[in-house]
Formats: C-alpha cells, structure tokens, sequence
C-alpha cells in the first residue's frame, strides 16, 4: 500500500526493530562472554530489558505523527475485523443507515426551510403585524384596515418601514384566453421595506401608489408562461380587468410572498380615499422592518398601546396588535413539524445507538480472548479502547454512507413538507447536510463505541486468557445493557404514543364532517367583478348556471361567494340580534356567504331545523338567511333560531333585517387546520349589497368523473362571454386532500419512526436476552440438574424481559405526556384522548417485548442439562 | 504515556543521556553501559525507559542520530548531540547544581536546627 511508504512507516519500524535487537544481542554477548550460558543470558536480558514489543510501542508513541498512523493502522484493522463478521457489520450498518438517512434528511429539511434566509435583504428583521381580536369571535390574528396603516406608519417609531398588501382580483384578457391570476395590490414601499429588486425593469414607488398610475409588476412564472419570456413585454400594456396596466418590472424567479407563494401580478394598492378613513374594512396584510436595535417583543408591546390609542378615538372597538416574525408567518405549523419529526428522528437514531452499543457489548464478552492475547503482548488500554472506538467510528462511516444513498430518495419527498405560503423547495445534499451527516455519524460512533470501548478494554488478562473463559460475570456486569434496554424501550414508547396521537387526529380529519358530500363535486371561480350591476350579474350567473345544467353528466350546479375549505380568506361581518343592545355588534362576528338557491342541494348539505331557500324567496320582499350550527349554537342555546332576525353590523340602522328560515349542518367553510365559526349564509337572488363578495364560486355536482366536464363548463362560460376566465378548477375531494398534506405527510412519518423505534427495540431486548442465555447455559444446566423446571427457567428469563420492558415502559410514557404537550399545534386544535393511545402504544410494545422475550427464554428451559454441564 | 522505570526523578534520564552523549557519538547499548559503569551500578536503565527516551530526544532534535558500523562491524544507531542538545545540557547542568545545591542546603539547615 502506497501511504505506507509515503508515512516512511517500513523505514522507520525496521529500523527500531534493528536498535532494539541490536542491544539485546549486544548484551547476551557480553554476558556469555562473562562466563554465562546463552540460554541464561537470554531468559535474564528479557528480564531486564522488559518486554520487545511494549518498548517498541512507547518508542511509536514519542513520534509526531504518531496518531494518524496508529489510526490508520486502526482502521486497518478494523476493517479486517468487520470483513470477519459480515453478519455482524451488515445489521449493524442497516441499523446505523436507517437512524443516520433519517436524520440527515430530516436535517435537509429542516434547514432549508427553517434556517435558510428567506428571499428578501436582512429578513429576520422583517416582522408582521396583525390586528389582536382575541376578545371577540373573530380569527385572534386578524387583518388590519388600510386606514389603521395610515396610523400605524405616520406615528410608529419602531419600524424603519411598514407596508400593506391587499387582495384584489386580476383577470387578463385582450391578448389571449382570459386569464384569472392570483394577483394583491401593494403600497409603493412594500419593495423598500423587503429589500428586493426587480430581475428586469423597476417597482413601482410610493408616487405611483399615491397617484393612483396604472402600472403592474410580475411574475417570474406568468412573464415566462403568458409572456413567453420576452424582454418586450417591459412598457407593454396589459388588460387587467378590462383597463389597462403599464408592465414596469418582472420579479425575480425566487421571489415570493405572503400570503401565498403563487402570485403573478403586483399593481399599486392606491387606496381610494374613503378606505383611508375607514377602520371597518380589514383586508391588509402588514409587513415591517425593524429599526436597528428594536426587537420584535418592544415592536409589539410598542404597536400594541399605539393601536390601542388610535382605535380608542373613532372606533367602536379599540383592540391592540401582534407582531410576529415573518419567517413564522410564512411557516406556519411546518415549523412544529418540522421540529417534531427532527426530534424523532434524532429519538432513531438514538434507539440504533443503544442497540448497537448492546450489540457490541455482547460481543465485546466475546473477544475476551482477543482482548487478553493483545494485552498479555503489551498492548495498553489505551490503545485497546483506542482500537475498539476506530472499529465504532469504521461501521458509523459506512452507516453514514449508506444513509446518506437513502437520504436523498427521502429528500425528495420530504420537500413537499414546504408550506403553501412558501417559494418552492428543493432538498439537496450539499455541504451543510454533508458535515451533519458526518458530524452525526461521529457522535453516532461516540454515543454507541464509547462504553463498550471502555469496557472491552478492561478486561483482564488473567480472566480472558483462562481456559473455558466464562468470566464470573454476575447481575452487576449486566446492569449497563439493562439500562440501554431500558432507554431504547422508553424512546420507542415516546415514538409510539407521539405516532399514535398524530394517527388519531389524522383520522379524525380524514373523518371530519364537511357538511358537503364530497365525491363528485367539481369547484371553480368565475370572479364577477366585471358585472358591477346586480341585474346584470344576475342574468350572467342565471345563464352560466343554465347551461352548465344542460352539460350532459351534470347534476346540479350553484354558486357561492366563497367555497368550502378557504384557508384564511374569510369575509365576516359584525351582527346583531334583534333585542340584543346594539352595542352587542362589537363582539359578535360571523362569516357572511351569499349563494344562490341551489347552492345547498348542489353540495348535498343537511338541515338541522327549517328550510333551505325556495323559489319563493326570490319575489319576497322580507330578507331570508340560513345560519350554521355554530350561530344557531351560540346565539340561540337550547331553543329555535327560526324565525329570529338579525342585522348585519356595517349596514347600520338601514341595514335590513334578516329572518332566519332555516339552521343548516356544520359545512367546513374555514381550512382543516381552523375552527368552526359562526356562519350566515344570505340569498343571492333577493339582491345584495354592494360590499358583499358575488357569489363567483361555482360548484357543480356530476354523475361522470368531473375531470370530464371541466372543458365543456369552460365552454358554456365563454359562449356567454368570451372574456370571462374560470380558473382554481378542482374537485372538492381535491381541495381536501391537499390541505391534509402536511397532517398526512408527518403522521406518516412519525408512525414510520415509531414502527422502526419498535423493531429496534424487541431486536435490542431479543438480542440482550438471548445472550443472556448463552452465557449462563451452564448455569441453566446445573439449575435443571439440581430440580429446576422447564418452567421455572422460562418464568425466570421472561420475568426479566419484562421487568426492563416495564421500567422503560414507565419512563416512556412519562415522557411521551411531555412530547404530547409540545405538539399540541399539529394536533389541530382537535384533543385526541392521551389515555387510549397511550394504552395502546403500551399494549403494543409489551407483546413485542413477551415475544422478544419468549424465543431466548424457550431457548433456555430446552437446554438439556447433560450437553450444558459436558461442555463445561 | 512511558515514565522512567528507574528510581531516577523525573526529568534526570534526559541529562544524563545528553551528558552521555555529549561525550561523543555512541550507541543505545554503550549508553546504558556507561551510565551503569559511570555510577557504579547505581544506575541502571531498562530499554522500555532508554529507548522511549532517545526517541523523545531525537524527535525533540536535541539528538541526532545515524547508522554506523561498530568497531566489530555491526550496524548500530549512533547518537549524537546537536547545537540545540548542547544548549539544553548546559541549561540543564546549571539547572541541576542549582537545584541539588538548594537542596543541600534545605537538609543541612535541617540537621543544624536538630543539634
């Protein structure tokens, strides 16, 4: 081998070999020349000198590079050794593959989607900043007014900037198929305060914004897809919403933001003037750079007595705000997953640790005579445990190369764990991902190699070396492995009840009741901005709703102003009841849907009481409304809502009366993550106020595959206007499914890790026991020879399997009731029973561990005491 | 990890190689030789404290050392002493007459304050 000559290492030990045997021979023959025998002479040199290859090892030692080539000649061997027990090393890598893949993964992801900086300059000193409406029935977090903006950036002295972003509705048109884009106005600092540049032409700037110019900014993706990427399209006028926009910039393709990652369009927010007034209308979202020196909690306790202050004024209900970080609004509920399945996976490995250690343990008995040769022949124990924790830091090398070939297939899976709100992710092996594989290969090594390199080394020479080599090893030498029994068991019970909490709230949202008969509804939007007047819309929808009837396949189609399952886009309204004080507004907060009549048969929704609107509705001049379980619940406890009318708090004292004619069951309107909130559902045939969202939510309900449909709805749509665009086109189930993306991905992952942590566990007890037996089969032999039953040894080794599956068993759950704590946010505010899942994971584990236990304990009771006691 | 096996005091089998070795080129079995002759079997080195120790000192580069034939035609490992290993004996000389002078002088003191 080359590196030999390179370290001179021939050289150098034939050399000291020649010294050293130089001044043996030297002295013998100074000695026989004094009159002594060779044979005595040599017998009294040995004496003297001391042992050859002991000096030799201490002249090795005073070498400088003394260390890397004892390493090398460590591994050397090592590698020897484990080529020796190819079973051995082949669990053992497994073993070490799978906990150190698993975290090296879970490590890619974390740290790409946690710990990376966001796409803007300086972003951990970008916050947002909410309105606080904890007191009433409103979302705690909400969305503040243009008008407290103002405010808020005119006396704030704690942000370098505060900007506001606001929804609107973008349908492109003129120079090719009618296109609706997720589009959101935005005051003209919001690039400023981000601290990002265009990749082609410039933003649009506070002037602009204030002048109302029309001018637009977009996307990367809509510029390469609808553009065709062309450097032309700076200057172009585009159609948005029949009025044409100047396209200034084009954003750079990792550009995102809140609130969601696929936003084509920007235009400047240029609030009108009586939105800068109004505090009702709440549809911002507020971003913000802190000053140098200010932290997020001064910003918050400041803002919150600002708000307080400005809305104390002229408003009926002053309330403070929050300030959070934009990273965690950005990654929402990720960030507890993320940190929970690290934490698991890091839990894995742990177990593959403890298992090993045991396996080397065992083994480590094994090599007792190994171990005794090289000590007799001078090796120290230094160097034995040296040798012992090369051979740990080998197999974690190759555990850490193999895990890393089953990270990265993992990796990709794992990036779909990215949140919605965020750019899109790719996982790779880079040189972060790779020092933390090694740098967790090497604490791997250290956490398993470590005792059992301590203890391996300390056997004696005399106790190794003795002929039959039983070592009168009693319970104390074994209580080590038993506490390692002890850890894995209590880990794979945490995994275990934590896999087991996350399954039952997945069930029960997999289970949840959406109020809406799921299979076969197709959804899309068809945004009816464009017919401003109700008369006109009325006939638009009327017409759409006709021929979408008429598609042969089709059941039944309606319309509403907001689908089911809308992440945080509620429109809500203060109400009250008749014979409520009006006062009573402040607090009471519903979300408001305004459908037309066939709307609720289409979805397949139920009555709880009432009706749902009829034909007649429409002629009547007294206003109808059907509210949800959660209103009727909260308003009318234990008596009927029919027949009770309500107002709408904006409307003020001509705002119509609403009768309530029917109390329908719970329809998820919010996402799977939110709770139910009161709903008022209004009928779109009997006309509508102008701030009421149109019902541009189309539901379709089909015989046929609803895939099927899709071009002919589109069709049906342009015949009656070839401008008006159709776009989220998704079945309902589709919708669902999605949003139970990050639950679905990290239950099953956490169930994957706690299925591992359980197999690893009943090898570990397996192994542990059935070494126990193989030590103490002379044992067993006398036992039996002196009366002991068959059962009475099986009773004796199974009661020990279960004693350490019950300590760890008792410590696990302990544990597991913290665990449980910290993820109480992907529990979805739902409260699965700790107890149940806990017993389960318990039962679960023992049987495991009876079985693990059973097979050496049987192994035991059959040993026939006359082969046991003649291999003595 | 090799302490001297003697019941020389730490640190004292450096200087006497040195001084050894100062004496002109010799061999790992001469010095032994020498130092046990010299102190009249006072002394005596085993080769797990020697050898350690002349590879200390060579690694060190207070020694140097090359392979010679003996006057009897053997190959050995000569050792001699470089620029650096004088400097240290002479340092190290002082050193020690300081030292055992003190010494002296703490036990006398000693006795004196028995009479």
């Amino acid at each position: 081998m080359n590196w030999r000559r390179w370290l001179g290492r021939n050289d150098r030990e034939a050399n000291l070999e020649r010294e050293l045997s130089f001044h043996i021979e030297e002295r013998i023959a100074d000695m026989v020349r004094s009159g002594v025998s060779e044979e005595a002479a040599r017998r009294q040199v040995r004496l003297e000198f001391g042992a050859a290859e002991q000096v030799k090892d201490e002249c090795r030692d005073v070498r400088p590079a003394r260390w890397a080539e004892t390493f090398l000649q460590d591994v050397r061997y090592a590698w020897r050794n484990l080529r020796r027990n190819p079973g051995f090393t082949a669990v053992a890598v497994a073993t070490l593959a799978l906990g150190i893949g698993g975290l090296t993964a879970m490590f890619s992801a974390f740290d790409t989607i946690l710990v990376r900086p966001l796409p803007y300059a300086d972003p951990d000193r970008l916050v947002m900043v909410w309105d606080d409406l904890s007191k009433t029935d409103d979302r705690t977090k909400s969305a503040p007014a243009p008008a407290e903006w103002y405010e808020w950036r005119r006396l704030n002295t704690v942000f370098s900037g505060i900007a506001s972003t606001q929804p609107t509705d973008a349908t492109l048109s003129g120079d090719a198929q009618p296109e609706q884009v997720p589009a959101r106005k935005a005051t003209g600092n919001l690039w400023s305060v981000l601290g990002v540049k265009p990749l082609m032409g410039r933003v649009f700037n506070d002037e602009e914004d204030r002048n109302g110019v029309r001018v637009a900014v977009i996307s990367y993706g809509l510029w390469q897809r609808r553009y065709g990427g062309s450097p032309d399209v700076l200057g172009r006028k585009i159609d948005v919403n029949d009025t044409p926009y100047e396209v200034i910039g084009v954003l750079p393709g990792e550009f995102y933001f809140l609130p969601a990652r696929d936003i084509d369009l920007w235009m400047p927010a240029s609030f009108p003037g009586w939105m800068r007034k109004a505090m009702g209308w709440h549809d911002e979202e507020v971003v913000a750079r802190l000053k140098p020196g200010v932290t997020r909690e001064q910003a918050e306790q400041y803002m919150a007595a600002l708000s307080l202050e400005i809305t104390a004024k002229d408003f009926p209900r002053p309330h403070r705000t929050i300030v959070t970080s934009l990273r965690e609004d950005i990654t929402g509920k990720t960030q507890t997953a993320l940190v929970v399945l690290l934490a698991a996976s890091a839990a894995l490995l742990l177990i593959a640790c403890v298992n090993l250690a045991n396996l080397l343990m065992s083994r480590g008995l094994a090599r007792g005579r190994e171990v005794a040769v090289r000590m007799a022949l001078g090796a120290g124990r230094g160097r034995l445990a040296a040798q012992f924790l090369t051979e740990s830091l080998v197999l974690a090398g190759f555990g850490a190369l193999a895990g890393l070939a089953l990270a990265v297939p993992a990796m990709r899976f794992l990036a779909r764990l990215a949140p919605e709100t965020m750019g899109p992710v790719r996982l790779t092996v880079d040189w972060r991902v790779l020092a933390f594989s090694a740098a967790s290969a090497i604490a791997a090594a250290l956490a398993f190699g470590l005792a059992p390199a301590l203890r391996g080394s300390r056997t004696g020479a005399l106790d190794g070396l003795r002929e039959g080599g039983r070592g009168a090893r009693g319970s104390r030498s074994y209580w080590f492995q038993h506490s390692l029994i002890v850890i894995e068991t209590a880990l794979a019970v945490v995994l275990l009840t934590s896999g087991g909490l996350l399954l039952e709230t997945f069930w029960h949202l997999r289970n949840t009741d959406l109020g809406v008969r799921q299979e076969k509804l197709l959804t899309f939007e068809t945004p009816l901005f464009r017919y401003k007047e109700f008369d006109r819309r009325d006939a638009f929808l009327t017409a759409v709703l006709e021929k979408i009837r008429a598609i042969p396949g089709v059941i039944n189609s309606g319309a509403t102003s907001q689908l089911p399952l809308k992440v945080n886009e509620g429109s809500a309204t203060f109400y009250w009841i008749s014979g409520q004080p009006q006062e009573r507004k402040r607090d009471q907060v519903a979300l408001i849907r305004l459908v037309t009549r066939d709307y609720f048969p289409t979805i397949g929704a139920r009555l709880r009481e009432g009706r749902f609107f009829e034909e007649s509705d429409r002629h009547s001049d007294a206003q109808v409304a059907i509210v949800n379980e959660t209103f009727a619940n909260r308003n009318f406890a234990g008596r009927s809502a029919i027949g009770a009318k309500f107002k709408f708090g904006n409307t003020g004292a001509k705002g119509y009366w609403y009768r309530i004619v029917g109390v329908v069951k719970e329809i998820h309107e919010v996402g799977m993550e939110e709770a139910a909130r009161p709903t008022v559902y209004s009928l779109h045939e009997q006309g509508s106020d102008q701030l009421m969202i149109p019902p541009g939510g189309i539901v379709v309900r089909t015989a046929v595959e609803p895939a099927s449909i899709v071009s002919a709805v589109r069709q049906a749509i342009w015949s009656i206007d070839k401008n008006q665009p159709m776009w989220r086109v998704q079945t309902l189930e589709d919708i669902f499914a999605r949003q139970l993306t990050t639950p679905t991905q990290s239950t099953a992952l956490m169930s994957a890790f706690a299925l591992l942590a359980l197999l690893l566990a009943s090898v570990g007890l397996y192994g542990v026991l059935s070494y126990a037996v193989t030590q103490r089969t002379s044992e067993i032999g006398v036992r039996m020879a002196l009366g002991a039953t068959s059962g009475d040894i099986l009773f004796s080794f199974g009661r020990r399997g279960l004693a350490l599956t019950f300590v760890g068993l008792a410590i696990g759950l302990a544990l597991a009731a913290i665990a449980s704590r910290s993820m109480t946010s992907l529990l979805y505010g739902f409260r699965p029973d700790y107890l149940p899942i806990a017993t389960i994971a318990s039962l679960i584990l023992l049987t495991v561990a009876v079985l693990a236990s059973l097979v050496p304990a049987r192994r035991a009771s059959r040993v026939d005491p006359m082969i046991a006691l003649r291999s003595e | 990890m090799a302490s001297p096996k003697s019941d020389l005091p730490q640190g004292t089998l450096d200087l006497l190689i040195l001084k050894t070795v100062a004496l002109g080129p010799v061999h790992g079995y001469a010095i032994a030789q020498r130092l046990q002759q010299i102190s009249r079997d006072v002394v005596q080195v085993p080769g797990g404290s020697l050898y350690p120790a002349l590879h200390r000192l060579e690694t060190r580069k207070l020694l140097a050392a090359e392979w010679r034939q003996t006057a009897s035609g053997r190959d050995a490992k000569f050792y001699r002493l470089t620029r650096s290993g004088r400097a240290r004996l002479a340092a190290e000389t002082a050193n020690w007459k300081r030292l055992s002078e003190t010494v002296g002088l703490i036990l006398g003191m000693a006795e004196g304050g028995a009479q």
